[in-house]
Order: structure tokens, then sequence, then C-alpha cells
């Protein structure tokens, strides 16, 4: 994003509506940094600057990549939704894609609010691949990754983006692997980031899975996503 | 998208907090000549029964999602209740309270299919970056983060220097999300709260 300074009247407006604290106001004029910025457009679309000095720049490769991982109106070209993340369990019901037996699991990076820059994804994604993960073909982070290792695309590394999901699937038997790595990964990552466990359900027994993650020494929190079976192909 | 799944706040308050979500497969069920309508039908069910936020009926002709929020498990029931019925063949999520959800299901003859369950919030060294709890409260109901804490602590302090309302206020922290998740009536309740401290 850019704000053009000979217009801006020092209102602050976009100050304040930025999510990553990435404009701050020197000499009484809003100035972005770049480094910061995640080109969420947040900025342009609702602080209603009074004077239009908000301006979206063409970007260029590889900064480009900082808008579908950012701006929730912008259609990522892999999954051919908006958003950072695919249909994973919400059309579960209909794709059968985490069938009975296999666990997905989604890593955001950067949630909530902190940003994250993409050289963060292979701390995880290096040591999920020496376990053996699947992970999911329509995630924008998948289309980042560059060999079987799990190692992503060097162009991208420090690029900085609002937040990316890492999602894969695994069977049931890998999940304490899993947790254990996250457990390493969290206490070196120079960011935050949310863990997510989707299951297939039998005869509404939720028990059994949160008894098992619990087990690991992982709270779960008691409100969830649920897939309520009225999807039909 | 995990975007309705991290929401913070403690039981009490989730019980009042519910986002309910229509997805197409894409390639399996977006394709018949009546896809649109049935999705556009399922946006209408929710309509009528009075969320506190919903997408803007504008992006219900294009987008592959709609999604609506309800801060009465009650009216979550009967959005429920009404889509068994018309049996419109498009994935429903709920999200919320699983005690709840569960309980509503069994009373309408549903069972849950799939559970996506949250482990909560990681990272050692950068949480110090995150805002108090109470402000997260807000901020996480938007799962892209569209809304930033320091538009709350804004808004906070033109309400106790009596420069706005507190429905104006939510109705502004409300307005970057453009799925309709944010719910208001919460961010009411929890705007209240703030003022108070």
């Amino acid at each position: 994003m850019d704000i053009d300074v000979d217009v801006c009247n020092g209102c602050r407006q976009c100050v304040i509506v930025c999510p990553v604290q990435a404009i701050q106001m020197i000499d009484n004029k809003a100035v972005v940094d770049e480094e910061k910025c995640v080109e969420c457009s947040v900025c342009y679309r609702d602080a209603d600057c009074p004077v239009n000095a908000i301006r979206r720049k063409k970007l260029k490769w590889p900064r480009e990549i900082r808008i579908p991982f950012s701006n929730v109106i912008a259609t990522h070209r892999i999954t051919g939704i908006s958003g950072r993340g695919t249909e994973e369990m919400k059309t579960n019901d209909i794709t059968n894609r985490y069938g009975f037996g296999e666990i997905g699991v989604s890593i955001e990076l950067g949630r909530p609010g902190v940003g994250t820059k993409f050289r963060n994804i292979e701390l995880f994604t290096t040591r999920f691949s020496n376990i053996g993960v699947s992970y999911e073909e329509k995630s924008p982070v998948t289309s980042l990754l560059i060999d079987d290792d799990g190692h992503i695309n060097e162009d991208v590394k420090e690029e900085r983006v609002l937040s990316a999901i890492i999602e894969f699937k695994i069977p049931t038997e890998k999940l304490p692997q899993i947790l254990e790595v996250i457990r390493k990964v969290e206490k070196d990552i120079d960011t935050v980031f949310t863990v997510g466990i989707a299951a297939r359900i039998d005869k509404n027994n939720t028990e059994d899975i949160i008894h098992r993650i619990s087990h690991l020494g992982f709270e779960v929190r008691p409100n969830a996503k649920i897939n309520i079976g009225l999807g039909k192909p | 998208m995990t975007h309705s799944l991290h929401r913070k706040g403690i039981e009490k308050d989730l019980k009042e907090d519910y986002v309910v979500l229509a997805m197409f497969a894409a390639g399996i069920n977006d394709k018949y000549d009546d896809s649109r309508r049935r999705f556009i039908r399922i946006g209408e069910i929710m309509k009528q029964n009075n969320p506190v936020n919903i997408m803007s009926e504008r992006a219900w002709k294009f987008s592959p999602t709609i999604t609506a929020t309800f801060d009465d498990i009650e009216l979550v029931k009967k959005v429920i209740h009404q889509l068994k019925r018309e049996d419109l063949g498009i994935s429903i999520v709920v999200s919320g309270l699983i005690s709840e959800i569960k309980n509503i299901l069994l009373e309408v003859g549903l069972n849950i299919h799939t559970v996506h369950f949250s482990l909560g919030t990681f990272g050692d060294r950068k949480k110090e970056l995150l805002p108090n709890d109470k402000i997260l409260e807000i901020t996480t109901m938007c799962g892209h983060h569209t809304v930033s804490p320091q538009s709350v602590t804004h808004y906070v302090e033109l309400i106790k220097k009596g420069k706005t309302t507190i429905e104006k206020s939510a109705a502004k922290l409300t307005k970057p999300c453009v799925c309709g998740i944010v719910n208001t009536a919460r961010v009411i309740q929890i705007l209240n709260s703030l003022v108070d401290n």
C-alpha cells in the first residue's frame, strides 16, 4: 500500500484500522512501513480516508504473494476461493477428504494478527515431511513447497503476510509425532500460530478424540467447527 | 479457511456466539443449473432467523460460501431444522460450543459428521505481542484478522469521552469483516466491559 503524503491530512484513520500496525504518523503524515505492511488492503477499504490518499500499488513478484495471504477479498489462483485456506472439513460430508482413522491438521502461522514471514513455514514442514504427511494439494502453502523435504520457494522466504495455513492429513497414529513437533517449534518461532485438528466423528462420539488429544498434553477448546452432514454430491 | 475456529472467550460468553456457514464443494455440487438458487435459499433461511450479522446479499450471487452469525442457539436450531427439511444438499458447518451444537443436532435428528477442534494459540516468544484477552475476544471473531486491536482501543477511548456510542462503535468494528462473522451483540457486551474497566 502507499499513502500520498502530499495529499494526507493526518487524520490517523488508516493508522487505527491497520491490523498489523504498519502505518505510523511522521510529521503529521501517515507513512506505510513497507517491511511490516502485508498488503491486506484493510486501510484502503475501511479507513474511509477523507482525502483519498491511500493507493494500491501494482506489485511485482515476490512481493505480490503477500496479497492472497493477507487480503480477504483476493481470490487465490490455486484454491479458487478467497481466504488463505481450503474447503478442508467444511465439505467433508461430500469429499470424504478426512475418513475414519485419519486426522486433518491445520497450523495457521501469524494468527491472530501478528503476521509471519514465509521462512517460518519451513520450521514445520521440514519436520513434518520427515514424519510423512499428505499435504493438502489445493492449499496455497503447499504450492510454495519445492521438494519432498518440506523446503519452500527461496524467492518468498522473507515476504511477510497476515497468516499462512499449513494443511495436511495423517493416519491417526501419527498425531503424537505431529504434536511433539508443535511443542518443539513453538519455543523458537518468531511469531504466534493456531492449531486445528479435524476428525470424522462416528455416532456423535467427540469424546474419544478429545481424550486422545488431552492425553498428549494439549487442551481442546470448548468451541469448534462442526460439519452437520447435510451436503450431497 | 479456519476463520470461525479460534474465537477467544470463556464458555459463558461463547454460549451466545454461533456461526453458520454454507459452502459448495468445488466442481461437485456447484455445477448444476439450480446450484446457485439452492445456495441463495440457504442465505434466505439464515436471514429470516434474525442473525446478528450476515454476509452481504450481493456476495451470495458469486461467493462459494455464505455465513451468518447468531447470538442464540435456539435460532441456530431453527435454521438447521429448516435446512434439514428443505434438503438443499449443500454442506453446512456450525461453529460454536460443541456441547450446545451436539444437543440441538440430537433434537433436530442429525449427527455430527466431522469436527474441527481448536487447540488454541501457540508461540512462546511472541505471545507478548498479542493484545489483552478482552480485545482478542473481539479481534478473533474475524478469523481473517481484519479488525485491528488499536481500533478497539480507539473506540473504547471515544466512548469513555462521550464522543460516540457503544452501538456505533460496534458497527464500525464489525465493518471490515466481509464474511459477516463478527458477532455484533457480543462486541457490544465486550465494549461495555472494556468501558467499565
